[in-house]
Order: C-alpha cells, then structure tokens, then sequence
C-alpha cells in the first residue's frame, strides 16, 4: 500500500472514530517502515485536526469527538513505541490533570486529546490528583506546562495551591499553568497567578503551541 | 402598583399579567443547611430528611425568596442505583465508582425502592418543606433527567462512546433511568409542590447534537413522557439547564415549561445572554429564569454582586419591555449558588435585596 494511502486510512480512521480501521493502518506504516511520527502527524493527528475544525463548527458533537480521540490512541499506542527517543526529546512536555476532590474528566481528556494532536508530549496524571503530585511531577519530570481542570467550586482552592507549590518549590518560571472547567474565568486564572484560562481544549492547545 | 405576595408576583410572571416586580431566586439549596442549628454538614444536610427540609425554610427566613426548590445534587440517583458515591463531609458529594464496565451492564440496572436512600431524603424533605412554604412561594421539587441520571451512574465518557457504537445498550438503561424517574415523578405528586424542576443537562451543543440528544433523551418515550406525566401529577413542568449551549428549541418552544432555568458563559460563542434569549421569543410562553456567574457568591464583594443584580434587572426590564412583556423573568444564579463554606450568605441576601429594588416593573 501506498504511503498516502496509509496516511489516509489513519486519517479516515479518526474522522470515522474506528480504532480498530486505525490499528489496523498504523500496522501497515511500520510494516512498510513509514517514519512513525510522519504517520501520527500526517495521519492520525491530521484526522483529529479535521474532527476538532468539526466540533468547532457544531458538525460533530462529543460522542463523535470522543470516539475519534479514543481512536487516534488507538493508532498511537503502536505508533509512538517506533518514534526514535531522540525525537521525543525535542517535544515539549506537559501535563494534564483534573485536581484533587474532583473526578469529572471529559474536559480534561478533551484537552489531552488535542495537546497530543498539536504535538505535546502529554503525560495525563488523570482525576482527582493529589496537588503534591501535580507540583512533584512538574519539576521532577521538567514538564513545559500543566493543563489543571476542575467542574467543582470547593476544588478551585486547589488550583491555587499548585501554582502556590510551584512557586514554594522554584519551578514557577518553568513552566505555564493553564487552567480550565466551567466555574473558573480569567479573572480567577489571574487572581491565583496562573498563566491563562480557555473555555475548550482547541483554543488551549492553540494557545499552548503560539506560547512555545 | 401594590407589593404581591410572592406566589402573585411569581403567577403573574407565569400569565404575563401585571406584576409588581421580577422575582427572584438565587438557587440556594445546600448552602442554606448553614443555617440549620447553627450549621449541619452536607453530609448530614443531605441523609436526612428534616435537615434537607429546614435548610430551605430557614433559607426561605433569612432571605425572602420567591421559590423553594429542592436541590440536592446530582449523585442521588446514581447512588440508590449502586454506584460508589464518594461523600466528603463539606464538598458537594460525586459518583467515583461507576456501575458501567461492558455493554452488558447497561441492561443490568434496577429500578430502586425509592422509599430508601437519598430518592426517600429528597421526596420526604420536598414534603416536609412543601408543607410549610407552600402557601408563602411557589416550590417545586428537582429531579435528574434518563440521560442525566445515566451519565452519572455509566460515566459520561464511556455513555458518549457507548451511545455511538452500542446505541440498543443505552436505550436498554434509559429505559430503566425513564421508569425510575416515572416512580420518582409519582411520588413527587406527593409531596404537594406546585411544581416539578428537571435537570436535562445534556441538552447542549457542546455535547450533543439535536440528533443525538433527541435519540437519547429529548424523545417522547423518554422526556416527552415524563414532562407529560409531570402535568398528570398536578406539577408544572420545570427545567433547569445550567450547560453553555443549551437547546432552547427543544427545551422551551417544543417541551413547553411554565419555568427554565439557564446559565449565561459570556465567554463561549453563541451563549445567550439574558437579552438573547428574551429577543430571541423564548420568554414569550414561559418564565426564564438566570443568570447570575454562580462563582459571584463567593469571589465577589457585596457591592460587586449587587451592581451585577442591578444591571441584570435593568438588561431583562428593557429587553422586556421591548418585547411587550411585563415581569416575565426571574433574576436566578444560573446554576446552583455554590453550596461550598466559604460562599457569602451576604451576597445572596444582596441579590433578592437589589431585585427588590431595582426590579420595579413599570406599567
């Protein structure tokens, strides 16, 4: 099979949210020793672009969303254990979590989702993180940013702690602080010192990526 | 015009006839257990019957409100259902433990004995207060929509991507979620509240589309029968819709409430503002109630929360008065006012205070 044929099937596997049609094209890249990162970019990510331009524009909704970024990890899982390390080193790291006290996470995978499409290297520390973790993994692991989200008002508090125990801990000036989820705002991002706050997961990665 | 009481305002907001003023209710629910002998925890406030029901009279003393309805929160249904409900003392309480793991588990869902658990807190506490407000306010009860009440017990993320790849399953469990609600709506029918508010979250376009929530929820066998039902019991039919994008089409022109209750996010395009919506003819048939940033209750100043109540009433009178429309409004946080320690009981008091004032209508 053709390069862009392959391409276009990992591609296609994502707009169509069909895991196993993307596993099934990230098999036949390695097979036919395409650059893995060449067949997640311009194929996988490349589909998830699309799905993300459609959500945008109300073509598609969260169950298709869902499905497709279900499915782009899919074709990731074979794909990224062919990258070359050293490619890896040049993406810039970040993570996502939703804080301690609070478990609702569509947001937060959204936005995993599209880090990862916009070419993070994102570690996704899952919900109801403790904030010492956030804090210990952001300096331990050099990460670029953290994407913190919470739905909760009695969890917002923790939102401020991390950016607290970024700054007790030196790493502060290391790294970007993005906050997200219904009942934060700007002003809330601006009060606890985060760097920002977006209303969906495209325009924080778009911010993310004009910020790097 | 002469002061009314609270249920004349609030009927005349209904008919569209001469009110003396737009009414109000900051949705303070949780947050009133504050001032239940001297402050229960939400834990307790939300287990117990006669606490659940004397938060909202002492609510009802300390702030003079126009409604009562009963809120508790969003994981009543998925617990008595089974699913893990992680209870901290102070923290509004959340399902962590899901019941979904495979497409066979949608079809092993049953309908609860909702003479237990917190289905019996909440019908018995609705009672218990109705019998007291109910000749002062309207009141109504709430109650989590099939989709809604699904969402919470499955996990929204795995109901989405079922939704998408194993539709039968999930109708297999809405279908259960509808007869629940069915015995829910019942004994609500009980309790003597003048109305019935629903929670149908999921009816917005960040989520879905009409497609999909009018599959899976916005259908006849599903929503359409239990408002109809709602009708049945003697309750007028509410919704509250606290989402970004709600379907208003679907919600208010094709559902037809006496009540919506909506959230404005200033921030996300296309959300409708108080104007937007009485522009746009979704008050013309029903009392619209919102949208005060529910975060106000807590972060801002007294003075801060009462200039964003004055300019609210000041917005809805004009638009309004635009429209031909009188008192057809209610000045509402667009969610529930956060029922968190820390929020300013104050801030409250402020906003019915400032719609006292400010919310005048003139004929």
């Amino acid at each position: 099979m053709s390069k862009e044929k392959i391409l276009n099937k990992l591609s296609d596997a994502v707009v169509a949210g069909k895991p196993d049609l993307a596993k099934e094209g990230a098999k036949e890249a390695l097979a036919e020793k395409m650059d893995a990162l060449d067949a997640i970019n311009n194929g996988l990510v490349k589909g998830m672009s699309i799905v993300g331009d459609k959500y945008a524009a109300r073509q598609v909704y969260l169950p298709q969303v869902l499905m497709s970024a279900h499915t782009m990890y899919a074709g990731l899982d074979i794909l990224l254990p062919a990258i070359p390390k050293t490619a890896l080193a040049s993406m810039k790291k970040c993570a996502t979590a939703v804080v301690e006290g609070d478990v609702h996470d569509i947001g937060k995978n959204i936005v995993k989702t599209m880090l990862t499409a916009s070419g993070f290297d994102v570690n996704d520390l899952g919900k109801d993180v403790p904030i010492q973790t956030i804090i210990d993994t952001a300096k331990n692991q050099k990460l670029d940013a953290i994407a913190l989200s919470t739905l909760m008002t009695p969890t917002m508090d923790g939102m401020k702690a991390a950016v607290d125990g970024l700054i007790e801990n030196g790493y502060r000036k290391n790294v970007k602080v993005c906050i997200g989820g219904a009942p934060t705002s700007p002003a809330f991002a601006k009060e606890i010192g985060a760097d920002h706050r977006d209303s969906n997961a495209q325009d924080c990665a778009a911010w993310l990526k004009e910020v790097f | 015009m002469a002061e009314m009481s609270h249920i004349e305002r609030v009927m005349a907001g209904l008919t569209n006839a001469k009110g003396d003023r737009l009414s109000t209710y900051p949705i303070a629910c949780g947050v009133n257990r504050k001032l239940v002998n001297g402050g229960v925890s939400y834990r307790d406030w939300a287990h117990d019957p006669k606490l659940y029901a004397q938060a909202f009279i002492e609510g009802q003393k300390a702030f003079d409100f126009d409604f009562a309805i009963g809120l508790m929160d969003l994981s009543v249904m998925a617990g008595d259902l089974g699913a893990g409900v992680r209870f901290d003392k102070e923290n509004t309480p959340f399902v962590e433990k899901t019941l979904v793991n495979s497409p066979e588990d949608y079809e092993k869902f049953k309908v609860p004995d909702i003479k237990k658990g917190r289905s019996h807190v909440i019908l018995e506490g609705t009672k218990q207060f109705c019998d007291v407000l109910k000749t002062q306010v309207i009141t109504a009860g709430f109650l989590e929509g099939p989709l809604l009440a699904l969402s919470q017990s499955a996990g929204a993320e795995r109901l989405f991507m079922d939704m998408f790849t194993n539709p039968s399953a999930v109708h297999k469990a809405l279908k259960t979620m509808t007869e629940y609600d069915v015995e829910m709506v019942k004994g609500f029918g009980k309790t003597g509240c003048a109305g019935l508010c629903w929670d149908y979250l999921w009816g917005n376009y960040s989520c879905l589309g009409d497609k999909e929530y009018n599959e899976f929820e916005g259908c006849k066998k599903y929503a359409g029968d239990l408002n109809e039902l709602t009708g049945k019991e003697g309750m007028a039919l509410a919704i509250h819709n606290c989402a970004d994008l709600p379907h208003l089409d679907t919600q208010i022109t094709a559902f037809k409430p006496a009540i919506y209750s909506m959230a404005y996010y200033p921030l996300i395009p296309g959300s409708p503002s108080a104007t937007e919506t009485i522009e746009k003819g979704y008050c013309d048939n029903c009392l619209v109630g919102g949208q005060i940033d529910p975060q106000l209750f807590i972060r801002a100043s007294v003075e801060k929360i009462t200039q964003v109540t004055k300019d609210l009433c000041q917005e809805v009178k004009t638009a309004l008065c635009k429209r031909g429309l009188g008192s057809r409004y209610i000045i509402a946080s667009g969610c529930e006012v956060p029922p968190d320690l820390h929020t300013k009981m104050e801030n409250i008091k402020a906003v019915v205070d400032t719609t006292k004032q400010y919310g005048i209508v003139d004929w």
